[in-house]
């Protein structure tokens, strides 16, 4: 097999997380719904129904372009797409060609590549069809839930950041609000279009994968037609251009309909629906509203948290929010505690100040502890205060609990039995604070020192064998019964040994 | 501009219609004299001129995202349809 160039460009459709329709006045969300429960006459298409645009969708769309860093067109339009088939009762679908309403822009993936962003535009969602033997049975509680489809520059060239891709759009479009990112539920789609050419030559026929709901079926559908474009090149044979399916049971793409058939949408202005002329006070006040989004927390946490570990946690919006409480640090001491350093927006001045111990060891108790828990998903629903998590990392700073106990106390901060004690009462009640207090400390040593039990590990110490101390420190703990600090154990022992 | 039977036949196909030649025949008879109509529209010069989306200078007709009851409930919508089974419309198989 020869090498190729793959370029790949997505079309990515997110369901905006508005409580009515595009066009109608009824429930957008269809979860655990019964099916056609959420329709209007509007979706229904019945004749003389008048659809009436949702302005809610319309500002999401403005957040969601200023998250992908877009131009947001002050006049945009919308036009009719036709096409007839049983998903969409009107025989068209209203959707932006000519002026869509987010500009040119880019996605910043997690290793600093940009993608750039064609443009975006709003659109209504089509129902949903269920295949049976002889008949389809159509559910239109999803026709008319408002949509934004991005389209991305061919600018990916290979199957991770087609993954990667897809990934920071939807953790960006989760952070920015805009959609609840349920993929297993649709909320965004992934059509993947794929060609290749050999280095230096333009390039060739592309394929397009439709309707892929999963960073994995995005990664793997490339490879597969990575594989599937070579091998037809290998052999001089031609790429078709055409709609291709993509299975996660089989792992691979067959053909579903050669665009060159009949691909004709008849675009037409759409005339029920006047054009958006949108201020540019309208727009700002959108962008005030934009939370934090992944990138920002990547330039606020560079050097605080490990790259790797930041990137597990990026998929968590709240426990990055968490983080940031942590980081900001205001409020959670009291009027009493140190005067926190203000760490917030510069992630430089951050690295070094004050909070950045704290912050650390809370993001690696949530990557290594929690997140390798097989209940995480169930534990983020409801997160320690950040009172809680300050106060715990605290008091391992201080070295009032080893390491071992303080992820014993983190556990317990989301049993139902113990969630809402504070970190000090529930290591209290676990009994895994540390002795720390020095009097104590020597007076187990002094104990352990004249066990005869100990008597040769003295003597050896005494003739040179620095190996022993080890086994002293361990009789310490154990006749403390484990809550001696073992860092504070050893020098007193190394003091009275030395006597 | 002549339609072209082929251009019908096109159309039909977009819109799932079967035609039998008559009805072909007819409609392209019917197109015709509709595009001739229309077509004296292209003695205008339009060059420069924005194409017109709607003709009551309107914009920004939008709405609250607020759920409203609809008078036309599940059952009504339904029994609009040829066929429905399970609360759902049913339709010939379609791929």
């Amino acid at each position: 097999m020869k090498d190729y160039e793959i370029t790949i460009g997505i079309e990515c459709h997110v369901q905006l997380a508005t409580r009515t329709k595009l066009f109608s006045e009824v429930d957008n969300d269809a979860r655990e719904k019964e099916p056609n429960s959420c329709v209007s006459p509007v979706d229904y298409a019945l004749p003389g129904m008048l659809p009436r645009l949702n302005k809610e969708a319309v500002k999401m769309a403005v957040i969601a372009g200023h998250a992908l860093n877009s131009e947001i067109n002050l006049i945009s339009r919308f036009d009719r797409k036709h096409y007839y088939y049983p998903d969409l009762p009107k025989g068209y679908q209203i959707s932006q060609l000519y002026q869509p309403i987010i500009g040119a822009g880019y996605v910043k993936l997690p290793d600093g590549t940009k993608v750039r962003i064609e443009h975006a535009h709003m659109e209504e969602d089509a129902g949903k069809l269920s295949h049976f033997a002889g008949y389809s049975l159509v559910d239109l509680n999803r026709a008319g839930t408002p949509l934004i489809e991005i389209v991305s520059m061919p600018d990916i060239h290979s199957a991770a950041h087609a993954r990667d891709y897809c990934k920071e759009l939807w953790r960006i479009m989760t952070y920015a609000g805009v959609c609840f990112g349920d993929l297993y539920n649709g909320n965004m789609r992934f059509d993947v279009n794929i060609s290749l050419a050999k280095p230096g030559e333009p390039l060739g026929t592309r394929a397009e994968i439709k309707n892929l709901n999963s960073f994995r079926s995005v990664e793997r559908a490339v490879e597969y037609e990575y594989k599937r474009q070579s091998k037809l090149l290998d052999k001089d044979e031609k790429v078709v251009q055409e709609t291709r399916g993509w299975s996660d049971d089989t792992g691979e793409t067959t053909s579903q309909r050669s665009k060159e058939e009949a691909q004709d949408y008849r675009y037409m202005p759409e005339p029920d629906i006047p054009p958006i002329h949108l201020t540019k006070e309208f727009v700002e006040e959108q962008k005030a509203k934009m939370p934090k989004l992944p990138e920002d927390y990547r330039e606020q946490f560079k050097g605080q948290i490990a790259d790797d570990t930041l990137e597990i946690l990026l998929d968590y919006q709240p426990l990055m929010g968490k983080l940031d409480e942590l980081a900001r640090g205001d409020a959670l001491r009291g009027p009493a505690g140190p005067e926190p350093q203000a760490s917030g927006s510069d992630g430089r001045d951050s690295a070094a100040g004050p909070r950045a111990s704290i912050v650390k060891r809370v993001a690696n108790w949530f990557a290594s502890v929690l997140l390798a828990e097989e209940k995480s998903a169930e534990y983020l629903n409801d997160l320690p205060s950040a009172k809680q998590l300050d106060d715990l990392a605290e008091m391992t700073e201080k070295s009032e609990l080893s390491s071992t106990g303080a992820k014993e106390v983190f556990l317990k901060f989301f049993d139902p039995q113990m969630r809402n004690r504070d970190a000090r009462e529930i290591a209290k009640e676990l009994n895994v604070l540390q002795e720390n207090d020095a009097g104590a400390l020597e007076k187990i040593v002094d104990e352990v020192l004249s066990d005869p039990a100990c008597a040769k590990a003295v003597e050896d110490y005494k003739a040179g064998s620095e190996k022993v101390l080890g086994f002293l420190v361990g009789q310490v703990m154990k006749a403390s019964k484990g809550k001696a600090n073992p860092a504070a154990v050893q020098p007193i022992l190394k003091k009275k040994l030395s006597k | 501009m002549e339609i072209t039977r082929e251009e019908i036949d096109h159309l039909a196909q977009l819109s799932n219609f079967s035609l039998e030649d008559a009805e072909a025949n007819a409609l392209g008879k019917d197109l015709n004299q509709i595009i001739s109509y229309i077509s004296q529209l292209d003695e205008l010069d339009t060059e420069g001129v924005e194409p017109t989306y709607q003709v009551f200078e309107m914009e920004n007709v939008w709405r609250d995202d607020e759920i409203k009851t609809q008078e036309a409930d599940r059952e009504a919508l339904l029994a609009l349809a040829p066929e429905q089974q399970e609360h759902q419309i049913k339709v010939p198989k379609v791929l």
